[in-house]
């Protein structure tokens, strides 16, 4: 296959039938709103362009669950665990490297690296070990709130690794921006960096929902037995999802940290934990993008009513999940999608038949 | 007609908006976070309300350098996320002149990196395990050589060296216990056993039962929050017999009015500031308090603190002429002292922490409360005699451990 | 009294008389049965009314928690108002139960196919309630004494209640088989969990046994909440300290089969978290919980009763 031929498979791919919007018009909306988040850091206060970055770099776990949950089926509480992982190793790793290599990107890789391979670790365990439906999610939760348990009594100075202290309850503080070998990445430029981050993990995850992979994926989901009778390896692919997942999770405790300086166990306590899963519930499971723009939504929204004193944020937020559950379970976007197109098409439809009756055909 | 009238009405809008411009432009901005839901909730709330207290009583005399004092205060949720997004809201957006708050140690240390990367002025209320040593930060609360030394001492003289520890299973537990041992050996004492609880236990069965086994003369006792205050009226039912010591139950969490009696009997508290502490000042400064706020549950340290700091700031304003933060600092380093409800405290320029009197409370089985000792005016020095402190000449941003 | 030192506690000076390691002996069996029931009431009790759900319907309620903190808050709210705290308890399950049954036929029936969605579903539910209460009572509810105070054996003190609290966990489980094996409804309901569809067809009204099972599951839980409530101290999240090992034993005992299911693995569960917290204190007690859940669901991945329900097949 020649070069130009390969690529179209790409796009052909990436415009494959497991992702909502794939026309045209789809295309000119995401290049444009693209284009105006990059424009966004010139016009907004330093405050927003630093907030927006915060919400920006949790669309990772976010997309991770969308991957094993909307395709794959398999509802995981416990991503949050990935993320602390992420931030921890991140932290231990920059702490210890920066001054000897001069930049992060040990740091940046261990974060992303190990929750994936932990992730693997626990899939094998969850997968391999035939256990299925409901009793995944809440292995998966157990799994975050040991976690959690366990940080949170790594105070003291036998835990450390290295100069980097554990810190227990209180945290792991004074954890290093990420650096590529001048200064930290901050303000505006850490922006640039999740935004594209951003853009090219939701690419290049179209991409893999798409491919031959996705398509395994998306069967096992749907139906695991017959797609096991047809061959497909689907404990592999499962666990291999699961630690994609794990991946993304750590990149977004990477990011967290990167831009708070600062990590704690309660990142993997409960409330923490059910975050994701309303994120993606509530924006729909099937769809990266409807992942990324609920979590900033939604964040947004807890975060306005943080600031005007509200305690009913996260009661909100529960119910939002109930009434999404019941009346909408694809999720708010998906679901406005489709009235959005059926009134377009039912527009159509008028047309046509009033065109047809001014032509005085049919009836 | 219409046209004057509306010409009138946009005046008049204008104006307004221009006084509130002018007005929001010449108050002191005060950013408080202290959680008003979540696990929290009960312990922190009535930190924003003696904050409260405090502004009113202020602006009612006059404000600070002519200006009203004006608090910001978002809900952080008892989240230490969102403590971190608030932090930097209200630092970058709502251009505060300095910031309050942070109930539990992590809360602090998730917002110390943030204030010391804009430079921002902090004041931390609580009681905590000590050692924070920051050019930028303020602790108006006790340290471990103010509390636990008092009442180990104490303990000792009156019920025998041998001790036991029991302490909740995070930083504060873990260092508090670290302390009781490097006071138990200067005073002549012996910890005999210590177990570290994780956080959401509630029942209490094994530890207690080990307790009776190892018989010591008195219990230290570092357990916190609401599922470890069951211990308690478990140990009561168990029918435990031993005295406890402790530098955070009582004062804070006020168990000896949430327990029935005699759950809390026997206990006894190293603090500088019980609610009930009986001096004409903090009587007065309850009845102040109670009048603007009748629903508060209980006054405790956390509370007292938060005042006091706030009139601290103030004091440091006036004195430096503006609120230009490395002035303020200046001032502040500048040795002031304050006669608080607690009674006089002292800013100590090197370590940033109070100097104050503490006293040893006692819960009888009535649940009423004793001060049979105070130490007064008590150096949180362990940081300048141990540590080599001094922010005044050398800026540092870490915390440090025993 | 507790102010002062030492007390001369009785049984310490009947010692010499009887043999010193005797009695010891004697204190450190009872000691350790002590824990042991409590460990194993504890789980049982937390456990059961989610196992029977789950045995009927499939469905894993995680709004478990909040259901026992509706019966903690319930019946100490009906004590302080002046009923005798046994009248609370039953009082608060029977609530509790009726709430569930609301609960059941609004919302979760409509999950019955869809055992995932039926997870969300009951987690907004769980964060409803319990953000809910902590905005409508506040952070914290002053509890009740703990009844019956204590007992002395061998020098050292127990609390009565707790035994107690094992006694009701052994009767509850004498009740349950009674009624799963000896009666009509036991009958039909072990019909309807074995196979929806024959029973239905047989004549049983399925919906309205799904109805009354999951109210019965809600009463179970509100009635532990309610019991454990003079433990502790009540905060909304009071379910959350109740989450990790009654959804470990929910896990590891399956649903096949609730009263073999629920006993073994509460005995089970209960000797490990029970040893290893004698041993190395409660952390380490919470860690083998969870550790030894791990393992036994490698090796037997439709938990415990599934396990016995093929062997029992098999045998057949």
């Amino acid at each position: 296959m020649n070069k130009t031929s390969r690529f179209s498979n790409f796009l052909n791919t990436v415009n494959g039938p497991f992702s909502i919007g794939r026309s045209a018009v789809f295309w000119v909306a995401f290049l444009i709103v693209t284009g105006y988040l990059y424009f966004f850091p010139r016009f907004a206060s330093r405050y927003d362009v630093i907030n927006l970055t915060y919400f920006m770099s949790w669309t990772f776990v976010a997309m991770g669950l969308s991957l094993i949950w909307g395709c794959g089926n398999i509802l995981s509480f416990g991503q949050m665990a990935f993320v602390g992982i992420g931030g921890y190793v991140y932290g231990i790793i920059a702490i210890n490297t920066l001054d000897a290599v001069g930049n992060t990107i040990p740091a940046l890789l261990g974060g992303i690296i190990i929750p994936f391979l932990v992730a693997a670790l626990l899939g094998y365990f969850v997968f391999y070990g035939r256990v299925s439906g409901v009793y995944v999610s809440i292995m998966t939760l157990v799994f975050t709130l040991v976690l959690e348990t366990f940080m949170g009594q790594t105070a003291g100075d036998k835990w450390r690794v290295g100069k980097a202290l554990l810190g227990g309850y209180n945290g792991m503080t004074n954890i290093p921006s990420i650096n590529f070998g001048s200064t930290g990445l901050k303000g505006a430029s850490l922006y640039y960096f999740v935004l594209t981050l951003m853009v090219v993990t939701y690419l290049l995850l179209r991409y893999l929902v798409n491919s031959k992979y996705g398509v395994g994926l998306v069967a096992t989901g749907s139906n695991p037995d017959r797609t096991e009778v047809l061959g497909y390896n689907i404990r592999l692919i499962q666990l291999l999802a699961f630690a994609i997942a794990g991946g993304l999770a750590g990149l977004s405790g990477v990011l967290y940290v990167a831009w708070g300086h600062y990590i704690t166990p309660s990142t993997m306590g409960l409330t923490n934990a059910s975050l994701p899963v309303i994120w993606v519930a509530v924006g729909g499971r099937k769809s990266m993008l409807a992942a990324i723009i609920s979590t900033i939504v939604l964040q947004y929204f807890t975060q306005y009513l943080a600031v005007t004193g509200s305690e009913f944020a996260l009661i909100i937020l529960g119910a939002l999940l109930l009434i999404v559950v019941l009346y909408m379970p694809a999720g708010v976007i998906p679901t406005l999608a489709n009235c959005i197109g059926k009134l377009g098409s039912k527009r159509r439809q008028e047309a046509l038949s009033n065109s047809q009756s001014r032509r005085g055909v049919g009836a | 007609m219409k046209k004057r009238v509306s010409l009138i009405v946009i005046t008049v809008v204008l104006l307004m908006a221009m006084s509130v411009g002018v007005l929001a432009k010449d108050t002191i901005k005060i950013g408080l976070l202290e959680s008003r839901s979540g696990t929290f909730a009960l312990h922190a709330g009535p930190k924003y309300l003696a904050a409260q207290l405090a502004v009113k009583e202020i602006n009612d005399a006059g404000g600070v350098l002519g200006r009203k004092l004006e608090l910001i205060a978002p809900d952080p949720q008892s989240d230490n996320r969102r403590f971190q997004e608030l932090a930097r809201r209200l630092i970058l957006r709502d251009e505060v002149d300095v910031l309050f708050g942070g109930f539990s140690s992590a809360a602090r240390e998730a917002i110390r990196p943030i204030i010391d990367e804009y430079e921002m002025l902090y004041f931390y209320n609580n009681q905590y395990e000590g050692g924070v040593a920051d050019k930028y930060t303020f602790c108006t609360g006790p340290v471990p050589e103010q509390q636990i030394e008092p009442v180990i001492q104490y303990c000792i003289e009156k019920f025998g060296p041998r001790m036991y520890i029991l302490a909740a299973d995070y930083n504060f537990g873990q260092l508090s216990a670290k302390w009781t041992h490097v006071f138990a050996e200067k005073h002549g004492g012996e910890v005999i056993g210590e177990e570290f609880i994780p956080l959401e236990v509630t029942q209490f069965a094994s530890s207690i039962e080990r307790i009776q086994e190892a018989n010591p003369d008195f219990l230290v006792m570092y357990i916190t929050g609401d599922p470890h205050a069951s211990f308690y009226p478990q140990a009561l039912a168990a029918g435990l017999n031993i005295p406890f010591a402790t530098s955070i139950n009582v004062a804070q969490g006020y168990e000896h009015k949430r327990f029935d009696p005699p759950a809390l009997a026997g206990m006894h508290i190293g603090v500088h500031y019980v609610e009930e502490l009986p001096t004409p000042a903090n009587q007065d400064f309850v009845k102040r308090f109670r009048e603007m706020f009748p629903d508060v549950p209980y006054i405790g340290e956390q509370t007292q603190n938060t005042y006091v700091g706030i009139y601290l700031y103030a004091k440091a304003v006036e004195l430096a002429g503006t609120t230009d933060i490395p002035k303020v600092i200046e001032a502040l380093e500048s040795g002031i002292s304050f006669d608080a409800p607690e009674g006089r405290v002292y800013l100590d320029p090197k370590t940033h922490h109070l100097v104050r009197d503490v006293r040893i409370v006692v819960v009888d089985e009535n649940h009423e409360l004793h001060f049979p000792k105070t130490y007064e005016q008590v150096w949180p020095d362990w940081l300048s005699r141990e540590k080599g402190v001094d922010l005044t000449k050398k800026p540092e941003f870490v915390q440090y451990e025993p | 009294m507790r102010l002062g030192g030492l007390e001369e506690l009785p049984g310490c000076q009947d010692s010499s008389r009887l043999g010193a390691t005797d009695v010891q002996l004697f204190g450190e069996i009872f000691g350790a049965i002590y824990l042991y029931l409590d460990s194993m009431a504890f789980l049982f009790l937390s456990a059961v009314g989610l196992i029977i759900i789950l045995g009927m319907m499939g469905i894993t309620n995680l709004a478990h928690g909040e259901f026992m903190m509706l019966g903690a808050y319930t019946a100490v709210l009906a004590t302080r108002a002046g009923l005798p705290f046994p009248i609370s308890v039953v009082f608060a399950s029977l609530m509790v139960g009726l709430f569930g049954m609301v609960l059941e036929r609004l919302i979760i029936r409509r999950f019955y196919g869809n055992l995932l969605q039926s997870l969300v579903a009951t987690w907004g539910i769980s964060l409803i309630i319990s953000q809910g209460m902590l905005v409508l009572m506040g952070p914290s509810l002053q509890t009740i004494r703990m009844p019956l105070g204590g007992i002395t054996v061998a020098g050292k003190a127990y609390a009565a209640y707790r035994l107690l609290l094992a006694v009701i966990a052994i009767g509850l489980l004498i009740v349950m088989w009674y009624v799963f094996h000896r009666t009509k409804f036991g009958m039909r309901a072990r019909g309807a969990m074995q196979n929806a569809e024959i029973a239905e067809a047989m004549g049983i009204n399925t919906s309205r046994m799904y109805q009354f099972t999951f109210g019965i599951g809600s009463a179970l839980a509100g009635f532990a909440g309610a019991l454990y409530a003079p433990t502790t101290v009540l905060a909304p999240l009071y379910g959350a300290s109740f989450l990790a090992p009654a959804f470990v034993t929910v896990v590891v005992s399956g649903g096949a089969n609730v009263i073999q299911g629920a006993l073994i693995t509460s005995v089970l569960l209960g000797i490990i978290e029970g040893t290893s917290s004698r041993l190395y204190g409660t952390f380490i007690g919470r860690m083998a919980l969870l550790a030894a859940a791990m393992v036994i669901l490698r090796v037997l991945p439709t938990g415990i009763s599934g396990y016995l329900e093929t062997r029992g097949e098999r045998a057949r």
